[in-house]
C-alpha cells in the first residue's frame, strides 16, 4: 500500500470499477473524508481491461487523486456472464466416471415446464461429448472406494485432450462430494501429462450431491477459466502500468469480493458479479438512511434485476441459474426479467399488446434517440407522457418527442383503437406489471410481505418506475440512491471479502450424528481459516457463520437456515430443526412437525471485513425552488398537470419536494407522482413517502 | 357467450388489463407449481415432477393449463355430486376416480384437488392441482402393474368428495386414504403439498378479482379462451385443406399377451366442422394399457402443435374447441368399459399423441414432427438389508421425433418431468447405477435425426428384488416421416455380457433379481424427418464423435464415409456413396410406406 500527499494531506482512496454492457462506471472514495466521485467511460468489449483502466484514470482525475493513493481496487465484471450466456467460453474437456459420459447431454431429462414439446430445442452444452472421457474407478455414496481409479485411463484422457488442444479440463466423479481422493489424484495426473492445462475438480467447486448440477458447475468453471485468468492478469498489468499498486478484488455472485488468486481458481463465482454489486450498494445506502428491509429494482435498457434485503443482508440462493444452466453455488437471489427502458411494445395479429422481452438496446435505441428506431419503447412512452424532460444527460442530447408520439400512435393506439395517451400508459402499465410479478417472486413467494419493505429503484430507468411500482405493491416508502445509475460501482467500494464452503452430510432425525456433523463443520471451518490466511484477513476482521440445509424426510428440496453459533450439540441441532419448521411454515404456508427432518448440506460462510467508508453528508438545504430548472406538462390518467423539473445536485439535506415533480441528474431521472413527497436525506438519498 | 353470465355484457376488459391479467394468471400457476415441487414427498413428484397446476373460470372451463395432453374436464365430475350452487368459499374437492370422472383423470395414482373461488359472493373461478402419488394401494407397490386385470387392483378409488369445508380437512376421509397406502407418510406429505398449492391458487385468483373487479376479470377469462380458440382455428384452417385424412398407429402389447393394438383415426375437415373419429380403433384389452381418453385430449395435442413456441396464447379451453367433435367407441382401447384396468395408459396416451401428429403429417404432406417413443417407467421392489420395504419407481427418457426444421430432442421424459440423479438413487435405494448414457443409433435417421433414447444400467445391491417394466415401441418403433426412418426400439437385458444374460419382456412384472445382478434398460428413439442422405455430413460426423450414431450407421443409413480413424468425413467417398440414394416414401416404420395403416 502506498500513500501520497496532495495539498499537504495524506490521502487514502479506494477505486470501484463496474464494467457493464455499454458503460464502465467508476467510483472513487476518499477513505478519510468519505467523499465519493463518479465517472463513466465506454466499455471496450474487445479488451475490457482497456475500459477498466481508462475508467480508473478518469475516476482518479475526477477525484484529483494520485494513483499511488489507491489502497484497494474493487471490480465488478460481466466477462464470465457474457461468456456463458453467449456460449463463447474455452474449448473445455471433462473427465468423468465410466458409464457417465452423457450426464451433461441428458441433463435432468426434462423438457422445461413452460416449453412446448413439439417446438423446444435442447440447448447446446458448453462441452461437446467428444471432449468427455470416461475412466474407471468408483466411490459409494459414503465416499468409500468400491473400485480403484484407473490411472492409466486418466493419463490417456489427458494426453488425448492435450492432442486436441484442449487446455481447460474439468474432473467430476460420481460421489466425489463424499471424498475428493480420486478427483485430486486424477488432477495431479492430468497436470503431469498436460502441464499447460487449467484443471478444476468438482469436489473443489461444488462438493454437493446431484451429478448433473455438480458437473455443470465444474464445467462452467473451466469454461470461463482461461479467459478470466488472462483477464485478471491483464488487469494487474494495467494497474501496475498506471502506477496503481493496490490489491485487486473481484465481486462474486454471492455479494462478497475475493482476491485474484481465489478468482483464478473459481472464476465461475463471478457469474453474477455485476448485479451482486448493485445489491451490496443498495444495502449500504439503505443502512446509511436507517433502512434494513429493502426490495431493489435495478432497471437498465434491456432488463430489470430484482432482489431483496432483509435485516441488511441480501437473500442468497443455491438454486440459481445462468442462462440455460443451473448454477448451484451460493449467489445473491436476483430475479432478472426482460423489461427495461428499451423494451419494445408490439400489437400482435390477434390484437394482444405486449412489451419486451425484445429490446431496442442502445442501438438503434428508442425512437426518440434519433438513431433509426421505429418501434415504440418504454422510454418513448415515458417521453410522450412527459415523465422525462426532452433531453438526456446534462442537456447535451436532445430527444425527439414527435418520433415517440408517432410510433405509439401508428403502432399501438391505432391497431388497438385506443387513445394515444392510453396507449402510452398501457405500455408502462404492462412493463410495471412484469416488474411487480418479479418483485412478488422475491418477496411473496419467499414468504415476505412487500409492504414491510422499502422500495429502492435504481439503474438509469429505475426511479422513473419507482412511484408506480410502490403504488401497485402498496409500499409506502421508496429510497432513491444518490446516484441511482452507478449504484453497483458504489456497492464495490463498500463490499467485504467473502467465501463459502459447503459439503453434503446426510443426517436423519432420530439418528443425528453430532460428532460427524462437528467433524464436517470443523473441516469446513479449517477451509475458511486457510482462506482467511490466503486473503491476508487480519484476525479482528474474520467472521464466519454456519448454515445447514434441511428437508423433511422424502422431500427433495432443501431450505437453508443459519446455525446458532459455531458449535454442534443437542441444543444447537434442536434449534436448527425448529428454525427449519418455522421457515417451511413461512415459505410454504404449512409445517410438518410430525415428520422426521433430514440435514443435507452444511456450509460455512466466511467474511473478511474491509474498512467501511462513511458517506460525506450534504449541506443543509436552502430553498428547493432554486433547484427548479424548467417546467413541463405531465399526462396522468386523471388529467394533465404542470410539474417542475428540479436539478437534483442543487438540493441540500432536508429539502422537501411534493409531487408531481421531475428530478434530473446525470445518471437517472426520478418521477414523483402527485401525492408522493420526497425528502433529501443527509446521505444524499431521496426518501419518497406516500 | 351468454353462458358466462350477465356481468360479462356490462364490463369489458381492455387489452392492457388483459395482458396484465394473463401475466398474473401465469405467475399464480407458477407459484402453485413451485410450492408442490418444493414440499411434496413422493419421489414421483419431487424428483420426477409429475404434477401440474391449472386455473379455470366459474363454469369450469380451462383458462391456464399445462402443456401436457393428458387431461379432460376436471370440474364437471365434481358438480355431479356437488352442484355449483352448493359450493362455498373454503371448500376443497378431491378425486382420482377415472371412470366416475369420465377420464378427467386417467389412472388412480393421479390425485385431483379443486377449490372454488368466490368474488362478491359469486363463484367465479376454480384453482386446481394434480400430482402422481407414490402408492395408493392395489395389487403391487406403486399401484401400477402390467399384471392388473381390473381397476380394483390399481389402488383405492376416490370419487369426487369434499375434502374441506370452511378450510377444515375432513380427516376421516384422509384416514381411510392413508390407510390404503404402503407409504402413508409420503402420501400424507403429498396431500398437504397439493392442497396448500390449491389454497394458494384460490387466494391469488381472489386477489386478482378484487384488484380488477369481478366483471372485468370474468371478461378477461372469457377473452383469453376466445383468443386461443380464434387463433388455433385460423391456424388449423390455414394448414389443413378440406378433406378426409386417415392414420393408424399402434402399441405393441397389453403386457398380457395381446397385441398389437391399433388406433385408427380419421379426421374430416369440411367447410364448417372438424371431426376426429377414433371409433374404428381396436377393442379394449385385458391388460392395463387401456386409455380412458377424454375427448379434450386429442384436441389438446392439435392445440399444442398449433401453438408451437408462441408465448402469446394459452393452452386452454379455446384450444380444446379447435376440433368440433371427437368420436370415441365405448369398449375400445380409447374408451374402455368399467372396470377395465388403466394403470399403464401412458403408452397409449403417448401413442395417441403420435397418431394425431400422423394425421397432421398426412394432411400437410409432412409438416409435423415424426413419432416419439413413449417414456419408460420401471419399478424395483423388495426388502432392504434391514427388512424394510423399498419401492424404486424410475422414469427414463426417450427420443422425440425429428421436426421439419430441427432434430428430435434426445433423452427426455416429458414436459417438466425430471430424472432421479444417479447419486440420489445410489444413496436412497439398494442399487448402484453403472451407466447412464445416450443409446446410440436409436434416433431415426433423417435429414433431421430423431432423438436418441437412454441406456440405464443398474446393479442390484438388495438381497432380492422384483422388476416391473414397461417399454412400448419394441415391435412397432416410432415412425419417421417425409423420408425419415423409424427410431430404434428399446429393450431390457438382465446381466448383459454374462453367461446368464437374458431379455426381460418389455411389458412385464415379476422378474426376480438377486444381489449382484445387473439390469440394463435401453429406451427407444424418435423417428427421423426427411431423407437421411440429405443430412449434412458434418452433423453426421458430430453425431458419431458424440456417441449418438455409430460409424456403421453413418455409412449404411446416412451414406457418410469416415476416414480410417473415424475422426473426419471422407468427402469424395461420401459423394460417391450418396449418388446411390435409396428411394423413400412418406412414412417409415422398419420399411417405407406411403401410409401407415
Amino acid at each position: 500500500m502506498s500513500e501520497t500527499k496532495t495539498n499537504g494531506a495524506l490521502r487514502h482512496t479506494v477505486l470501484g470499477i463496474d464494467t457493464g454492457g455499454t458503460f464502465t462506471d467508476v467510483t472513487v472514495l476518499d477513505a478519510d473524508t468519505g467523499r465519493i466521485w463518479a465517472a463513466k467511460t465506454s466499455t471496450t468489449p474487445a479488451d475490457p481491461s482497456r475500459g477498466f483502466i481508462d475508467g480508473a484514470i478518469e475516476g482518479l482525475k475526477a477525484a484529483g487523486a494520485e494513483p499511488e493513493s489507491v489502497t484497494r481496487v474493487l471490480h465488478g465484471t460481466t466477462v464470465a456472464t457474457n461468456m456463458i450466456l453467449e456460449g463463447k467460453g474455452a474449448a473445455a474437456g471433462l473427465i468423468t466416471t465410466l458409464g457417465f459420459r452423457h450426464v451433461l447431454e441428458i441433463g435432468r431429462q426434462d423438457i422445461p415446464r413452460r416449453e412446448n414439446m413439439f417446438a423446444w430445442i435442447k440447448p447446446r452444452r458448453p462441452v461437446t461429448p467428444n471432449r468427455i472421457f470416461e475412466v474407471a474407478g468408483r466411490l459409494g455414496p459414503d465416499g468409500a472406494e468400491t473400485k480403484p481409479l484407473d490411472e492409466a485411463a486418466v493419463r490417456g484422457a489427458a494426453r488425448a485432450l492435450r492432442a486436441a488442444g484442449v487446455n481447460a479440463i474439468a474432473i467430476c466423479f460420481m460421489h466425489s462430494y463424499a471424498d475428493a481422493g480420486h478427483e485430486r489424484r486424477a488432477a495431479a495426473l492430468v497436470r503431469e501429462e498436460h502441464p499447460e492445462a487449467l484443471v478444476s475438480i468438482s469436489s473443489d467447486v461444488l462438493p454437493v450431491f446431484r451429478e448433473y448440477e455438480r458437473s455443470m458447475a465444474t464445467i462452467l468453471n473451466v469454461y470461463v477459466m482461461p479467459v478470466i485468468s488472462a483477464y485478471v492478469g491483464q488487469l494487474e498489468t494495467r494497474l501496475v502500468e498506471a502506477r496503481i499498486r493496490a490489491p485487486l478484488l473481484l465481486m462474486k455472485s454471492s455479494g462478497g469480493v475475493a482476491g485474484t488468486e481465489t478468482i483464478r481458481r473459481a472464476p465461475v463465482e463471478t457469474a453474477l458479479s455485476g448485479p451482486a454489486a448493485g445489491t451490496v450498494g443498495m444495502a449500504f445506502v439503505g443502512a446509511a438512511a436507517g433502512f434494513g428491509d429493502l426490495i431493489g429494482v435495478d432497471i437498465g435498457g434491456t432488463s430489470a434485476d430484482i432482489s431483496l434485503i432483509k435485516d441488511g443482508r441480501p437473500s442468497v440462493t443455491v438454486n440459481g441459474r445462468v442462462g440455460d444452466w443451473p448454477l448451484s453455488l451460493p449467489m445473491v437471489d436476483i430475479v432478472t426479467i426482460g423489461a427495461g427502458g428499451g423494451s419494445i411494445a408490439r400489437v400482435s395479429r390477434a390484437g394482444a399488446l405486449s412489451v419486451g422481452p425484445q429490446s431496442a438496446g442502445a442501438d438503434p435505441g428508442p425512437c426518440c434517440y434519433r438513431r433509426g428506431g421505429v418501434e415504440p419503447t418504454v422510454t418513448d412512452a415515458h417521453l410522450m407522457l412527459g415523465h422525462l424532460p426532452p433531453w438526456l444527460l446534462d442537456g447535451s442530447f436532445e430527444l425527439d418527442v414527435e418520433a415517440s408520439r408517432r410510433a405509439i400512435i401508428t403502432r399501438i393506439a391505432e391497431p388497438l383503437g385506443i387513445y394515444p395517451m392510453a396507449a402510452a400508459r398501457g405500455i408502462l402499465a404492462i412493463v410495471d406489471s412484469h416488474m411487480v410479478g418479479a418483485i412478488r417472486v422475491v418477496s411473496i413467494e419467499r414468504g415476505r410481505d412487500p409492504r414491510d419493505f422499502v422500495l429502492v429503484p435504481f439503474g438509469g430507468a429505475g426511479p422513473l418506475h419507482g412511484g408506480a411500482l410502490a403504488r401497485l405493491l402498496d409500499i409506502r416508502t421508496q429510497l432513491v440512491p444518490p446516484s441511482p445509475g452507478v449504484l453497483s460501482a458504489l456497492g464495490l467500494l463498500v463490499s467485504n471479502l467473502k467465501a463459502d464452503f459447503a459439503r453434503t452430510c446426510l443426517q436423519q432425525q432420530g439418528r443425528f450424528d453430532i460428532a460427524q456433523m462437528a467433524r464436517v463443520f470443523g473441516s469446513l471451518q479449517l477451509d475458511a481459516e486457510n482462506w482467511f490466511e490466503r486473503e491476508n484477513v487480519p484476525q479482528a476482521a474474520r467472521r464466519s457463520s454456519w448454515h445447514a440445509s434441511l428437508r423433511y424426510e422424502h422431500q427433495g428440496f432443501e431450505l437453508t437456515v443459519e446455525w446458532p453459533g459455531n458449535s454442534v450439540d443437542e441444543a444447537s441441532v434442536a434449534e436448527v430443526v425448529r428454525r427449519f419448521h418455522a421457515l417451511h411454515q413461512t415459505l410454504y404456508t404449512f409445517a410438518q412437525e410430525d415428520t422426521p427432518v433430514e440435514i443435507v448440506t452444511l456450509r460455512v460462510d466466511a467474511v473478511g471485513a474491509l474498512p467501511q467508508p462513511k458517506l460525506s453528508e450534504l449541506p443543509p438545504s436552502v430553498d428547493p425552488r432554486e433547484a427548479i430548472v424548467a417546467r413541463q406538462a405531465i399526462h396522468l390518467g386523471t388529467g394533465t398537470v404542470e410539474a417542475p423539473i428540479y436539478e437534483r445536485a442543487r438540493l441540500g439535506a432536508g429539502a422537501e419536494i411534493a409531487g408531481p415533480a421531475i428530478l434530473t441528474q446525470l445518471d437517472a431521472t426520478t418521477l414523483l407522482l402527485p401525492g408522493q413527497r420526497a425528502e433529501v436525506h443527509r446521505t444524499g438519498s431521496l426518501i419518497v413517502r406516500e | 357467450m351468454n353462458d358466462v353470465g350477465h356481468v360479462a355484457a356490462e364490463v369489458t376488459c381492455d387489452p392492457v388489463t388483459l395482458e396484465i391479467v394473463r401475466g398474473a394468471l401465469r405467475a399464480a400457476q407458477g407459484e402453485m407449481e413451485a410450492l408442490i415441487e418444493r414440499t411434496a414427498m413422493s419421489p414421483f413428484i419431487r424428483e420426477k415432477k409429475d404434477f401440474f397446476a391449472a386455473l379455470f373460470d366459474g363454469k369450469g372451463k380451462l383458462v391456464v393449463g399445462s402443456n401436457l395432453p393428458a387431461f379432460g374436464d376436471i370440474v364437471a365430475p365434481i358438480t355431479e355430486f356437488y352442484p355449483l350452487a352448493s359450493m362455498q368459499a373454503g371448500d376443497l374437492y378431491w378425486y382420482n376416480d377415472c371412470y366416475q370422472s369420465k377420464g378427467a383423470v386417467s389412472h388412480t395414482p393421479d390425485q385431483v384437488f379443486v377449490a372454488p373461488v368466490f368474488a362478491e359472493g359469486e363463484l367465479v373461478a376454480f384453482a386446481h392441482s394434480w400430482a402422481h402419488f407414490n402408492d395408493v394401494g392395489g395389487l403391487r407397490p406403486g399401484s401400477l402393474s402390467p399384471d392388473c386385470v381390473d381397476i380394483f387392483q390399481e389402488g383405492i378409488m376416490v370419487p369426487p368428495v369434499r375434502l374441506m369445508r370452511d378450510g377444515v380437512f375432513n380427516e376421516e376421509t384422509l384416514r381411510i386414504f392413508y390407510r390404503n397406502s404402503r407409504f402413508p407418510e409420503m402420501i400424507k406429505g403429498d396431500t398437504r403439498a397439493a392442497v396448500a398449492a390449491v389454497r394458494l391458487g384460490e387466494r391469488r385468483l381472489g386477489e386478482l378479482f378484487e384488484r380488477f373487479g369481478k366483471g372485468r376479470m370474468v371478461d378477461a377469462l372469457r377473452q383469453l379462451i376466445e383468443r386461443s380458440e380464434k387463433t388455433m382455428r385460423e391456424r388449423l384452417r390455414a394448414l389443413v385443406n378440406p378433406g378426409e385424412y386417415r392414420f393408424t398407429d399402434m402399441i405393441d402389447s397389453d403386457g398380457q399377451g395381446n397385441g398389437p393394438i391399433r388406433m385408427r383415426y380419421k379426421l374430416t375437415v369440411d367447410a364448417d366442422r372438424i371431426v376426429l373419429d377414433c371409433s374404428d380403433s381396436d377393442d379394449q384389452t385385458p391388460g392395463p394399457v387401456n386409455f380412458l381418453m377424454a375427448p379434450q385430449v386429442p384436441s389438446t395435442v392439435f392445440g399444442l402443435y398449433l401453438l408451437g413456441g408462441d408465448p402469446e396464447h394459452l393452452l386452454n379451453d379455446g384450444a380444446v374447441r379447435v376440433i368440433d367433435e371427437v368420436i370415441l367407441r365405448p369398449g375400445s382401447i380409447l374408451q374402455p368399459r368399467f372396470p377395465a384396468p388403466l394403470g399403464l395408459r401412458g403408452v397409449t396416451l403417448m401413442r395417441n399423441v403420435a397418431a394425431c401428429l400422423g394425421l397432421i403429417n398426412v394432411a400437410t404432406g409432412g409438416q409435423a414432427p415424426a413419432a416419439h417413443a413413449a417414456y419408460v417407467i420401471w419399478y424395483l421392489r423388495g426388502l432392504k438389508a434391514d427388512g424394510s420395504l423399498f419401492l424404486m419407481s424410475d422414469g427414463i427418457g426417450v427420443g422425440y421425433g425429428a421436426r421439419p426444421t430441427a432434430d428430435g430432442i434426445d433423452a427426455v421424459y416429458l414436459v417438466a418431468q425430471e430424472n432421479y440423479p444417479a447419486e440420489f438413487l445410489d444413496s436412497v435405494y439398494p442399487v448402484r447405477l453403472l451407466r447412464y448414457a445416450i443409446n446410440p443409433d436409436t434416433g431415426g435417421p433423417g435429414r433431421w435425426r430423431g432423438g436418441c433414447g437412454i441406456v440405464r444400467e443398474v446393479e442390484v445391491l438388495a438381497p432380492e428384488a422384483v422388476v416391473s417394466v414397461r417399454i412400448d415401441g419394441v415391435e412397432n418403433p416410432p415412425w419417421g416421416v417425409a423420408g425419415g426412418k423409424s427410431g430404434g426400439p428399446g429393450r431390457v437385458v438382465l446381466n448383459p455380457g454374462r453367461a446368464d444374460e437374458r431379455l426381460i419382456p418389455p411389458i412385464s412384472d415379476g422378474t426376480v433379481v438377486k444381489h449382484g445382478d445387473v439390469i440394463r434398460l435401453e429406451t427407444g428413439g424418435g423417428g427421423g424427418w426427411g431423407h437421411p442422405f440429405d443430412r449434412e455430413s458434418e452433423r453426421v460426423l458430430e453425431d458419431v464423435l458424440g456417441g449418438f450414431v455409430s460409424r456403421e450407421a453413418a455409412l449404411l443409413d446416412y451414406g457418410v464415409v469416415l476416414d480410417s480413424e473415424g475422426r473426419a468425413v471422407d468427402d469424395a467417398a461420401t459423394r460417391e456413396r450418396r449418388r446411390r440414394r435409396p428411394p423413400a416414401k412418406m412414412f417409415h416404420r422398419k420399411e417405407y410406406a406411403e401410409l401407415l395403416t
